[in-house]
């Protein structure tokens, strides 16, 4: 790629490839360094340090800043920057893949929403609500009956540390046993009912099996 | 007709808590003021303080009808140890039309659940002839089953159900 000097950035914000040039005219410029153009932008750019600095400071994780003149890199976006470093999880910008429901909530009030929820449950046996939260809090209301098969005493703590109410809590210890003893997993039923009248939310009845 | 997965009386259990799986034979239409009894419907318990009108299909006069209504959700979903709580029995009904011609033996009590959503569940057993019914000493611990057994009614041939809560909310958190 031609290195185009001196041009204005008009024409080059028509596409997508903003080149360092038009920038590094108008900053005072400082090393420079220059990078063999790489044909396919998609890669992360790798960082090599300009030779003439005395002291190579370690800018491995840092992402490349682009008004320190590493060179010309052959940016094509945002994230070209940035050293992908992890655990092998992969972030996309759309929803791909991933499964928590947010429930429209931020973390704690989701947390505490399950929690009550799965605490009426238990009470009551059956209870109304909206599709996604029933849907939600199954994962939750068997994990307090697998803790009640199992019985003991740091499983029945931790779920005194879950369920609001702790009277709940030793009913279910005293009778999960005889009640689920032999069904494994599933301790649930959802069942569709008609939309609610004040904002059409679909409602579902949940009960333990 | 025999009973898919979907079919409402299958996933709201009434089929396997309070009956066995049987064929509809007869209509049946109950009716609470304006309102429809429908599987699953949502009542409170100001809209079921009166007895229901209960209009029978069939067409011979001389068949006669069983209606049992039954709670097996006493005293709360969570817990029935008390299941089916009897709130309505009536014999000899003529086919064709309604519980207020049949001969009632355990008088209407209207559902009021303390605690959770209770299903209310309407059975109806065709009888092999005009036959006296002796009504259970009490009204809980009632097996609907059983009463057909000992009556040699057999399988239902009609059955419907409401859901029913008590009328403020879930009663508060009480500790």
């Amino acid at each position: 790629m031609a290195i185009p000097m001196a041009m204005a950035t008009p024409t080059d914000s028509v596409s997508r490839i903003w080149s360092m040039s038009s920038l590094k005219s108008a900053l005072p410029s400082a090393v420079t360094c220059r990078l063999p153009s790489s044909s396919s932008s998609r890669r992360p750019v790798t960082l090599r340090l300009p030779v003439s600095s005395p002291l190579p400071s370690f800018t491995g994780l840092s992402p490349v800043n682009p008004l320190l003149s590493i060179g010309l890199p052959d940016w094509r976006s945002f994230e070209d920057g940035f050293k992908i470093i992890d655990g092998g999880g992969r972030v996309y910008a759309m929803r791909h893949g991933r499964r928590v429901p947010k429930l429209n909530r931020p973390p704690d009030q989701r947390k505490a929403l399950l929690r009550g929820l799965t605490t009426q449950l238990l009470k009551h046996g059956r209870i109304k609500t909206t599709r996604a939260r029933a849907s939600a809090m199954r994962k939750f209301v068997d994990k307090m009956i697998t803790l009640a098969k199992d019985g003991s005493l740091h499983k029945r703590r931790q779920a005194l540390g879950y369920i609001y109410e702790k009277q709940i809590v030793h009913a279910l210890f005293a009778e999960v046993p005889d009640r689920y003893g032999e069904r494994n997993g599933g301790y649930t039923r959802i069942i569709r009912t008609l939309p609610r009248r004040g904002d059409n939310a679909p409602m579902a009845y949940i009960e333990l099996v | 007709m025999t009973f898919s997965r979907r079919e409402p009386l299958v996933v709201g259990g009434v089929v396997g808590d309070v009956v066995d799986p049987f064929t509809r034979l007869v209509s049946l239409r109950v009716t609470y003021g304006h309102r429809e009894v429908t599987n699953g419907l949502d009542l409170r318990p100001s809209h079921v303080l009166n007895k229901p009108t209960v209009e029978i299909g069939g067409d011979d006069f001389r068949n006669f009808y069983t209606l049992v209504m039954v709670d097996p959700d006493v005293p709360s979903p969570s817990n029935p140890h008390l299941r089916e709580y009897l709130h309505w029995l009536v014999t000899d009904i003529p086919a064709t039309t309604g519980a207020a011609f049949g001969n009632e033996i355990v008088c209407y009590e209207s559902p009021r659940p303390p605690s959770g959503i209770h299903r209310v569940v309407l059975v109806l057993f065709r009888q092999l002839g005009r036959q006296t019914v002796y009504a259970p000493g009490w009204r809980q611990q009632f097996n609907t089953r059983e009463f057909a057994e000992i009556y040699n009614l057999g399988l239902p041939v009609a059955a419907s159900f409401f859901n029913c809560q008590r009328e403020n909310g879930c009663g508060g958190r009480r500790t």
